[in-house]
């Protein structure tokens, strides 16, 4: 009898912890889909007062660039994914597998871009790409989203080849394998899940940034972000939240599918 | 999984074909200061006008924001392709905030087109030649001209202060329900501290026309001591927006904020339509938005003609006034007859031209101005 | 230097050349101005301003910062041990879908959902007065300092609940399940047992965490009132109002020797590891 009032207690705590977690998770974000269909909303009205589908015909008028802003964001995204993987495989081997002198002092250079607030930065990186004659293109804000994202690929690549076990690239290389064969065939297979994860970051990162893309794209080169920052900071607030729902839709998908890249063994040594 | 990110590429390498605009179109870019509805007024309004008497042009419209960031922004872009020794700049037309006028005229970084443009015998105000102290006169034509004031819930606030003297009384006696964003959130939080600091300070006449003196700033004591007495019983909101925000949710009663953001957020169902602005005594700053042309621009001339276009008195009526409720860039007795008199009305509704000229204030003189903000972060913020 | 080192080298140079291109090259620039006076050469002016106008900030940053990270941590932990401790894989399947929601949610899109969520008449209090939690009369507006711990927590705690889980997971099951068949509470076993061993990541979260919320601008800017606010607004502020460089740039070190002290307690908890 106390048993079962125990177990229905802890039963009853358990449902209370998530729909504590839901309404915290969920809240915010139910606060964003309910401005992207409000057509009039204010006090003492506690929901929208109309609702309608007014901004995204707006958002996504003829005249008017979304589409077009949201496939170069993509694009954007995936060139820097390709630059950051073509960087990060080997950065992240040497770092896992070689003996590299100051190795950790390298995993903190990496990570220093996230940390300085970006402000007055942009000011001089515009100023090399406006030197290098780059500015207003793609490669250049795929350059610059490939620095910001490094970060996520290195420190991620890393863990990944340093998960892998050593003994079957050993045996290849007994079986008469070359280093680059062994590391074909055996190791960058084994890494793959977790390079795809590193991949999802960079990807996710580039899709959001907007700074950085002021500066060296804009006007040659127009991202959804921006929409997004212009009407944020200026608290449009059906379009700030329609195009941040657009923006959401990749990234919920691959919140939804990142765990199964990341298995428990590269994510306990990510940053290490 | 190969053959999914392979198709997802191809996919995106014809999506961003499609995504450019056709090479053959001759590109003016106009960059604006603004919020949305400004880059979006370029974009549906002027931009298809323009290109319908222009074939082979096409007008590209970007946006860098609200407030003096947004103009800060295009001034880094262009000084970073200046230092870099650009010859042919990024931006045909800039539509820039007074203090940055200012700065790239003495910078040269701007054009001087005025003699060039049909219109500008229609600009007779001072904003038209003088920016913040600055002579800009040649270099600049205003777009429109913005004015701030006090917003309120005429539900809530029964005794509607008339003076800042009197706000400063309603708000003792009404604590939390006056609220505003400080000087780092926005100009609607600015203009509202320097309209403080002249009403209590004095010396309105120089600090607007000059000449400067450090000494002045030693009046400001009193006025920025009362100012942080005064904040102990407000809401600091979080930007121009988030005193809108506030309003909205009704969580104060009142609040300064600029005149054409009030309507457009109530034009967007974001205010209940019952409130009110109102220009109090002795008076509240406003500023023009102006168009400018960069000395870089590889389509000077056709930035000319796109902005003797924005500033002739149709599009003035049009889409200044009737569109956005904005007070017109040229003198408003050249749009007698051609704005529709609702529009007019609601426009001086709430603050009658009378008040307007009587109350509505520049903004000091820049080293004046940069003054009243540090000494208003000395004094009160810190 | 070995030929195998050189080899590793080779491998990282061209990732180590594009962040020295792309950001170092730019931070230098940064930097240097911050320790100059307009036309006038090398000055400490710029530091003076700095702490002059905005020591309060300052302190309020770090303040704001830590906490947040703090929070984060503490959250991130209870879901991580829950995850990996509790015997109903019903309770740990549906707190799996439910705390990675705001995973990959750019924080300006966090600052914008909390703007509305967090403020006086905001959804959140709207609930509760539904709910009965709250008196109408009594409800606040969390839209400063907490609201910007709450936002950035929102925003890290899932990822770092993904990286400590990953973590815990990766233990040795048996050494949990020994503790708990001496009896062990499962509160116990995760103090005494499960943190120590996954410090390491946890410290990688930690300093991840901190650095990246000290640069970030959408945030105090969307979130709270300007007095007192985060070093990143003032920065902007010192640029868009004076054009002044300088002091931003001054403000811009501060902040970097925040977060170097951030990574210096990395540096100095991984070093141990190094040399794999």
């Amino acid at each position: 009898m106390r048993a079962a009032v125990v177990q229905v207690a802890t039963g009853a705590a358990r449902i209370g912890v998530i729909a504590v977690m839901a309404f915290a998770v969920f809240g915010p974000l139910a606060n964003l889909a309910l401005w992207a269909f409000a057509e009039r909303w204010y006090t003492p009205h506690a929901l929208p007062i109309s609702w309608s589908l007014r901004w995204w015909e707006i958002v996504f008028r003829p005249t008017g660039d979304a589409m077009a802003s949201l496939l170069t964001s993509v694009w954007i995204a995936l060139l820097t994914v390709i630059v950051a993987l073509l960087l990060s495989i080997p950065a992240g081997y040497a770092l896992a597998r070689l003996k590299l002198p100051f190795r950790t002092l390298i995993m903190v250079l990496f990570l220093l871009p996230q940390a300085f607030p970006s402000v007055s930065i942009y000011i001089n990186v515009a100023r090399v790409f406006y030197a290098l004659g780059l500015a207003g293109t793609i490669p250049a804000v795929v350059l610059v989203h490939a620095t910001h994202g490094l970060v996520y690929s290195v420190w991620i690549a890393t863990a990944a080849f340093a998960a892998v076990d050593r003994d079957t690239e050993l045996a290849a290389r007994d079986l008469g394998a070359s280093h680059f064969h062994a590391f074909l065939t055996i190791t960058l297979p084994q890494a793959a899940p977790g390079i795809t994860a590193s991949a999802i970051f960079v990807f996710l990162e580039s899709l959001d940034e907007f700074t950085g893309t002021f500066f060296v794209g804009v006007p040659q080169v127009t991202t959804l972000p921006l929409l997004l920052y212009n009407a944020g900071m200026g608290g449009n607030y059906q379009i700030a939240s329609i195009t941040a729902l657009i923006l959401l839709v990749p990234s919920i998908a691959f919140m939804l599918l990142v765990e199964r890249f990341l298995g428990a063994d590269v994510l306990s040594r990510i940053g290490r | 999984m190969r053959s999914l990110f392979a198709s997802t590429l191809t996919v995106a390498v014809a999506a961003a074909g499609f995504a450019q605009p056709a090479s053959a179109d001759t590109v003016l870019n106009v960059v604006t200061a603004g919020d949305v509805n400004m880059v979006d007024y370029v974009k549906d309004y002027l931009g298809p006008m323009f290109e319908k008497t222009h074939p082979g042009v096409k007008v590209v419209s970007v946006g860098t924001g609200p407030g003096d960031a947004g103009s800060q922004t295009i001034y880094e872009k262009l000084s970073a392709q200046k230092a870099a020794g650009s010859t042919s700049w990024d931006f045909d037309v800039l539509v820039i905030h007074q203090k940055m006028a200012g700065k790239m005229v003495q910078e040269g970084f701007l054009e001087k087109y005025r003699d060039t443009v049909a219109t500008a015998k229609m600009f007779t105000r001072d904003s038209a030649r003088n920016s913040l102290g600055t002579n800009v006169e040649g270099f600049v034509l205003p777009m429109f001209h913005s004015q701030t004031a006090i917003a309120y819930n005429p539900d809530l606030v029964k005794d509607v202060p008339n003076s800042y003297s009197e706000l400063a009384d309603w708000v003792k006696k009404h604590p939390k329900q006056f609220g505003w964003n400080g000087i780092k959130g926005g100009m609607s939080g600015v203009a509202f501290a320097v309209g403080w600091v002249t009403a209590f300070g004095g010396k309105a006449e120089q600090l607007v026309a000059g000449p400067y003196d450090k000494g002045v700033e030693t009046a400001w004591d009193g006025p920025l001591a009362s100012l942080k007495d005064f904040n102990k019983n407000v809401v600091i909101t979080p930007g121009n927006a988030g005193t809108l925000d506030q309003l909205n949710r009704g969580e104060i009663a009142m609040g300064p904020v600029w005149v054409d953001m009030f309507y457009s957020w109530m034009a967007d169902g974001k205010l209940p339509p019952n409130l009110k602005v109102k220009l109090i005594d002795p008076g509240m700053p406003g500023q023009p938005m102006y168009y400018a042309v960069p000395v870089g621009s590889p389509q000077k001339q056709l930035a000319e003609q796109f902005i003797a276009l924005a500033t002739s008195p149709d599009v003035q009526a049009k889409g200044i006034v009737e569109r956005f409720n904005w007070y017109p860039g040229i003198d408003a007795d050249n749009l007698k007859g051609k704005v529709v008199d609702a529009a007019w009305a609601k426009l001086f509704g709430d603050i009658p031209p009378a008040t307007l000229a009587k109350n509505g204030q520049s903004f000091p003189i820049t080293p004046y101005f940069n003054d009243i903000l540090e000494a208003y972060e000395r004094k009160v913020a810190n | 230097m070995s030929r195998s080192s050189a080899l590793a080298l080779l491998f990282v140079a061209p990732a180590l050349a594009l962040v020295a291109v792309f950001f170092f090259h730019p931070l230098a620039l940064s930097v240097i101005s911050a320790f100059m006076a307009e036309g006038h050469g090398p000055t400490f002016a710029n530091f003076a301003r700095a702490a002059e106008l905005y020591s309060g900030d300052i302190i309020h940053t770090i303040f704001v910062v830590t906490s947040a990270t703090l929070l984060t941590l503490v959250v991130a932990i209870a879901i991580s041990g829950a995850l990996t401790l509790s015997a109903s894989p019903g309770f740990v399947a549906a707190l799996k879908f439910v705390y990675r929601w705001p995973l990959f949610v750019p924080f300006i899109v966090a600052a914008q959902c909390m703007r509305t969520f967090l403020a006086r008449n905001g959804l959140m209090n709207n609930a509760f007065v539904a709910l009965g939690v709250f008196d109408p009369m009594t409800t606040s507006s969390y839209l400063d300092w907490r609201g910007m711990v709450i936002t950035f927590a929102w925003k890290q705690v899932p990822f770092v609940t993904l990286l400590i889980a990953g973590a815990m997971a990766s233990l040795d099951r048996a050494t949990i399940e020994a503790g708990r068949d001496l009896g062990a509470s499962r509160l116990r076993v995760l103090v005494e047992l499960v943190i120590p061993q996954v410090m390491p990541t946890l410290l990688v979260a930690a300093t991840l965490s901190f650095v990246l919320m000290l640069s970030v601008l959408s945030v105090p800017m969307m979130v709270a009132g300007s007095q007192p606010t985060l070093i990143t607004v003032d920065m902007a502020f010192r640029i868009n109002a004076y054009g002044d460089y300088g002091t931003a740039n001054a403000l811009g070190v501060i902040s970097y020797l925040i977060a170097s002290g951030a990574a210096i307690f990395y540096l100095r908890h991984t070093l141990k590891d190094d040399g794999r």
